[in-house]
This record gives structure tokens, sequence and C-alpha cells, in this order.
């Protein structure tokens, strides 16, 4: 008996292929734009080509896909609580040197325990402090670099 | 090849100098400590203690450095394995099958098998050491750019499809990584892809990239998730399964074979170094394996192939600087600093008037290596204790860590950006099928293998046919061809399968 594959378009996946091959068109055209030297272009040239080459590849896979495209049995919850550990994580990087390495540790562990579903307050009121504490003092006796803090 | 009046003055010296082993076991921990934390790495270790070296005597302090540079290999290993984290590029490929062993509950076994795996790697290529040490060096001064190209396009094409559900999707991360790691300027001075960025002049930060690609992005996908180790039955920590991990190496001699003389020869050669030995070593162990499919998945084999080849990557850029006196990497240039200090010049001449002295450097690293048997296991023992940390308060713990150690490597804001951009590239990727891992070995290997293109280039002058005088580098060539060939038949064979079952 023969079955019907059911077939549909994987977008999210092909957009990210497509993404990346268009930053690897956009690296290889500044590329040509500096030198058109074998010297430049020896590997970055030939790799760019198989980018776009391997793009045509997996987007025509992508856009006859068979099975949904991401991890199996992931509700919309789950997306979204891995969304804000990356939005939260982004955030701790921006903040880092505005706010100082002290509190924006401090402040992306609380974030971060809340996101993970910590809800005990004494948890979330004493770890983040003490883990700031802990990771900027050992941090400064191992690293030869300053790290600019606000409070410690 | 052994000159035994010169090994005889090495056991007496060694005997009669107590002060030389109480260094060992502090050399050790400390090595382990520095290499376990992400973003230290062994030659920063090195660096760390060099300066307390300066008031010992030439050989305690030599030992005490090499103690450090034997932790550390072996330190790396246990983020790698614990959390996904290398805690030196050199543990890179442990994390590949080590992590997946402990998502399984077999967290034990595979800090286990990595342990033993690198106890017998040091002495393996210590012993190799002290028989062929000059020969050895004599083969690497042969070694050009059109060789170490050769080895770079190797270490790619044979990691290509790493855990990838395809070779297209394999090759594409590799690609990918590649053209990251060409970013900046090139040996040639020409200035690429750095978009106005003054850090990316020299390049994407490695490390921090390869954290973020590795570490954070699995951690993005461990959101939802209670433990590392999910069943909490298999949350234990236990010195028999510790041992049966070692055990297992004992299973598996040839994949530890295979992977401690890659390891020699590709950390004999300068400017290589355990950083893509065990890559190398890895995916040698993959091509050769009857199961090539349970590679990135747990395999224990993996583990053994990439800590083999890291630990005796040691004995082979020790033989590189002990007979020439050139340093193979960061931690053997420490080490040369540290016979600078000590007004001992390294090389030839060291190598021919102090072989007593060589000999007993040598003979203290086959101490060490059993040495960090006991010490590494009691270290295992207690780092394992990570798997039963809820995930809530590792995941930001972890992230602050691996940002802290981002900076320490960079010593700007450059490293925790490069790391949050990889990490979210590497979520995205792997959340698709494609192999992070792949677009890491890229990134490491991009920029080695476009320099070495580069000079092999100049010295033929632009005449490709010239690679034809190296038989070696065409060697590998032809063997990579054959195994990208093999790889693809065996893809188009795997889903043939796939469709037919469907």
């Amino acid at each position: 008996m023969e079955t019907t594959v059911r077939r549909h378009i994987a977008w999210a996946p092909l957009l990210l292929v497509t993404a990346l091959s268009g930053v690897a068109l956009a690296f290889l055209l500044e590329a040509r734009g500096v030198s058109l030297d074998p010297q430049n272009l020896l590997l970055l040239q030939p790799t760019a080509w198989l980018v776009l080459l391997l793009w045509a590849v997996l987007a025509w896979g992508f856009l006859r896909a068979r099975a949904p495209a991401g991890p199996a049995g992931e509700s919309r919850a789950d997306i979204l609580r891995i969304l804000a550990m990356v939005a939260a994580f982004g955030g701790f990087i921006l903040a880092l040197e505005p706010l100082g390495y002290d509190v924006a540790i401090c402040g992306f562990a609380l974030v971060g325990l809340a996101i993970g579903g910590e809800r005990k307050p004494l948890a979330l009121l004493l770890f983040p402090p003490l883990f700031s504490l802990g990771v900027v003092h050992g941090f400064r006796l191992l690293v030869p670099y300053p790290f600019p803090t606000s409070l410690l | 090849m052994i000159d035994f009046p010169a090994f005889g003055s090495a056991v007496g010296m060694l005997a009669g100098s107590p002060e030389a082993w109480i260094w060992v076991v502090p050399g050790l921990l400390i090595g382990l400590l520095f290499g376990a934390l992400p973003g230290i790495s062994v030659s920063m270790a090195m660096a760390l203690v060099l300066p307390a070296t300066l008031y010992m005597d030439f050989l305690p302090a030599i030992i005490f450095l090499t103690s450090v540079y034997t932790g550390a290999g072996f330190g790396g290993s246990i983020p790698a394995v614990l959390i996904n984290i290398p805690g030196t590029s050199s543990a890179v490929a442990t994390t590949f099958d080590g992590y997946p062993m402990a998502r399984k509950g077999q967290h034990n076994e595979a800090l286990g098998a990595a342990l033993f795996a690198s106890c017998i790697g040091v002495l393996v290529s210590y012993i190799v050491l002290f028989v062929l040490v000059q020969p050895l060096a004599e083969i690497v001064l042969r070694i050009g750019p059109y060789e170490m190209a050769a080895i770079g396009i190797w270490g790619m094409v044979l990691l290509g499809s790493i855990g990838g559900s395809t070779v297209a999707k394999g090759l594409f991360a590799a690609a990918i990584g590649v053209l990251c790691g060409t970013v900046g300027m090139n040996t040639a001075g020409y200035m690429r892809g750095d978009m106005g960025i003054p850090w990316l002049l020299d390049g994407v930060p490695t490390i921090p990239a390869m954290v973020g690609l590795l570490a954070a992005s699995q951690l993005f996908a461990l959101v939802n998730a209670k433990f590392i180790v999910e069943a909490e039955e298999h949350r234990t920590i236990s010195l028999r399964r510790i041992l049966d991990g070692g055990l297992m190496v004992l299973r598996h001699p040839l994949s530890q074979l295979r992977g401690t003389f890659v390891g020699i020869f590709i950390g004999a050669v300068p400017g290589i170094g355990s950083s893509i030995a065990n890559l190398i070593s890895y995916g040698e162990a993959r091509r050769a394996s009857k199961d090539p499919a349970s590679f990135g998945k747990g395999n224990v084999e993996g583990v053994i192939a990439a800590e083999s080849a890291n630990s005796s990557s040691e004995g082979g850029s020790m033989a590189t600087m002990l007979a020439l006196g050139i340093p193979g990497g960061g931690a053997t240039a420490i080490l040369l600093a540290a016979f600078a200090m000590h007004n001992v010049v390294g090389g030839p001449r060291f190598m021919e008037q102090n072989r007593d002295i060589v000999y007993a450097i040598i003979l203290s690293n086959f101490a060490q290596a059993f040495v960090l048997l006991v010490v590494g296991t009691g270290f295992v023992f207690i780092a394992s204790t990570v798997v039963r940390l809820p995930l809530r308060y590792l995941i930001p713990s972890v992230l602050v860590m691996s940002t802290m150690g981002a900076f320490a490597i960079e010593g700007s804001i450059a490293g925790p950006i490069t790391l949050f951009v990889f990490a979210v590239l590497g979520w995205l990727m792997s959340r698709y099928g494609f192999p992070v891992a792949a677009i890491v070995v890229g990134l490491l290997l991009g920029r080695l293998i476009e320099t070495e293109l580069l000079r092999a280039w100049q010295l033929a002058g632009g005449d490709p046919l010239y690679i034809l005088e190296h038989p070696v580098a065409v060697g590998i060539l032809v063997l990579m061809v054959v195994s990208l060939v093999l790889s693809v038949r065996r893809d188009v064979r795997r889903r043939r399968a796939q469709r037919a079952e469907a």
C-alpha cells in the first residue's frame, strides 16, 4: 500500500540558511571590493561559493520538508521561555559596561532564576547578590584587566 | 636512541631531590582547577604560576610547570563533559560525545574514560618522547605550509558532518565557520569583514565564539529542563562507575592508541598543537568506526579519541621544545620562559649537553601521569556534583561564568559580545539540525588553513601544480577526498533506507 507523505515549507530553517547565505554573499562582495588579489580571496571566495551552492541544496529541501522543523513536543510557552532567556542574556551583555559588572550579574541572576521557575522569595533575594559577590571578587583575583563595577 | 648513562644520572637526580616531587600534586591540582574554569587556558594557568617558580631550583620549577600543564590538559574535559563547555580549546572534541553521555546519566563513565585516556595518553607520549625525541623533532622540521594546510583541510573534512542530519548541513555549518575564521586581517595584509569594528581586525575571538556555540547555545535549549540528567536515579556520583569508565578505555585500545599517536604527531608541529589534535583524532575515530552514526550521541570512543589526543600532544610539543627550542604553543612558550628565568637556553645544545635533565623531566612526567590518575579521580568525583544542581541555578550561573571567562580572554567587552552572538547562532543552528561542532571546527581551522595556503601560494609563486612536489600533502588530500566520497555515499544510503522505512 502506498502512503502519501504530507510536505510543507519549513519557514524557520529556510529563513536561517537564507540569512546566513546573505551574510556570506555580503562578505564575499565586500572582500572582492577590497581586492581581487588571489592572496585575499584564496580561501574566502571558494568557501562563500560553497555556502551559496549549499543554500540552494538546503533551501530545496526546506521547501519540501516532511516533518516540522525544531524539537518535537515543544509548546509555545516553552519557546517563549527560551526566547526570554536569550533576551535576558542579551540585555545582561549590553548592561555590563553601563551598569557595571556587579549590578548586571546580580540582575541577570535574578531574572535567570525567575525564568527558570524559581519562586522562593528567600532564594531570589539571597542567591543573586551572593553569587555576584563571589564572581566579581573571584575574577578580580584571576583576571589582570580591570572591569567596571558600580557597588563592589 | 637512549643515552643510558644520562638516564642513570636522571634517576639519581630525581631520587636525590625530594623538592622536585613535592610540587607535583599542587601543580596537578592547580592545573585541574584552572583547566576546568572556562576561559582560563593552559597557558594562562602556567603564566599565573610562572613567577612562583623564580625562587625554585631549575628542575623543581620545570616539574611544577609541567604538572600544571598535565593537570590543565585533563581539567578542560570536566566542564566539557558536565556542561558542554570545553574548559580549554583542546577539549572541544570531548564535548561531542562527553556531554551526550552526561545527558544520558553516564557522566561518571565519561569522566572516568576521559581521565584514563588522558593519563595513558600522557604516559605513552612521554615514552615516545623518551625514545624518539631527536628523530621526531627532525620530522617536524620537514613539515611545511603545504602539509600544514593539508592537515587543516583533513580535519575540516573529517569533521564536516559531525552529528548533523545530512552532509549538506554539516558542510554548510563548517563553511560558515571557515568564513567566520577568515574575518579580519589575513597574513597578506588584507582586511575583510571587520565591519569597521577595531577588535575584529584580529579576527573573531575564537574561544568566546566557541563557548557561545557549544555551551551557551545548549544552555538556552535546556531552559525548560529541570536537571542536566533528567532521570533522578542516574544523577548518582559513583567512584565505581568512574573506574568503569576507565575500564572502557582498556576495551578500546585502538581508539586510545590512534588518538595518542595523532596527538604526539600533531602536538609536535609548532603552531597546531592540542586544539587541533583532539579534533583530528575524533574525526579519525569516527571515520574508522563501524558505527559512525553513534558518534555525537554519546559514544565513549569519541571521548577516548579526543582525550588521548589532547593529552598526548603535550609529549609531542615537549619534543619540539626540548630538541629544537621551538615552542609548539602557549604552554611550551611559558616553559621556555621558565628556562630563560633560570638562565638556561632551550634547544639542540641544551639537549646535547644536559640530556640527564631532559630525561629527568621526562621521567617526572611518567610519575605525573600516575599521580594524575589518583588526584584526577578525586577531583572528578567532587566536580560531578554539578549534575545534582537544578538547572534554574546552573543556567544563569554558567552563562555568567562563561561571560566572565570571555572577558578574561579578551580583556574587553569584545569577548562577551562575541559569546552572545555565537550563542544565538549556535542555538538556532542546533535547533534546526545543523551540527554546531562543525562551525567550531571551521572557525578553529579556517584561519590556520588560510594562513598556510597563503604561505604555500607565495612559495609556489601562484603555481597550483607545485603541490605535486609535496607527496605527504597530496596523500592527505587524496585521503580527504576518499573520506568525503564515503561520507556522501553513507548519507545517501541512510536517506534511502529512511525513505524505504517510511
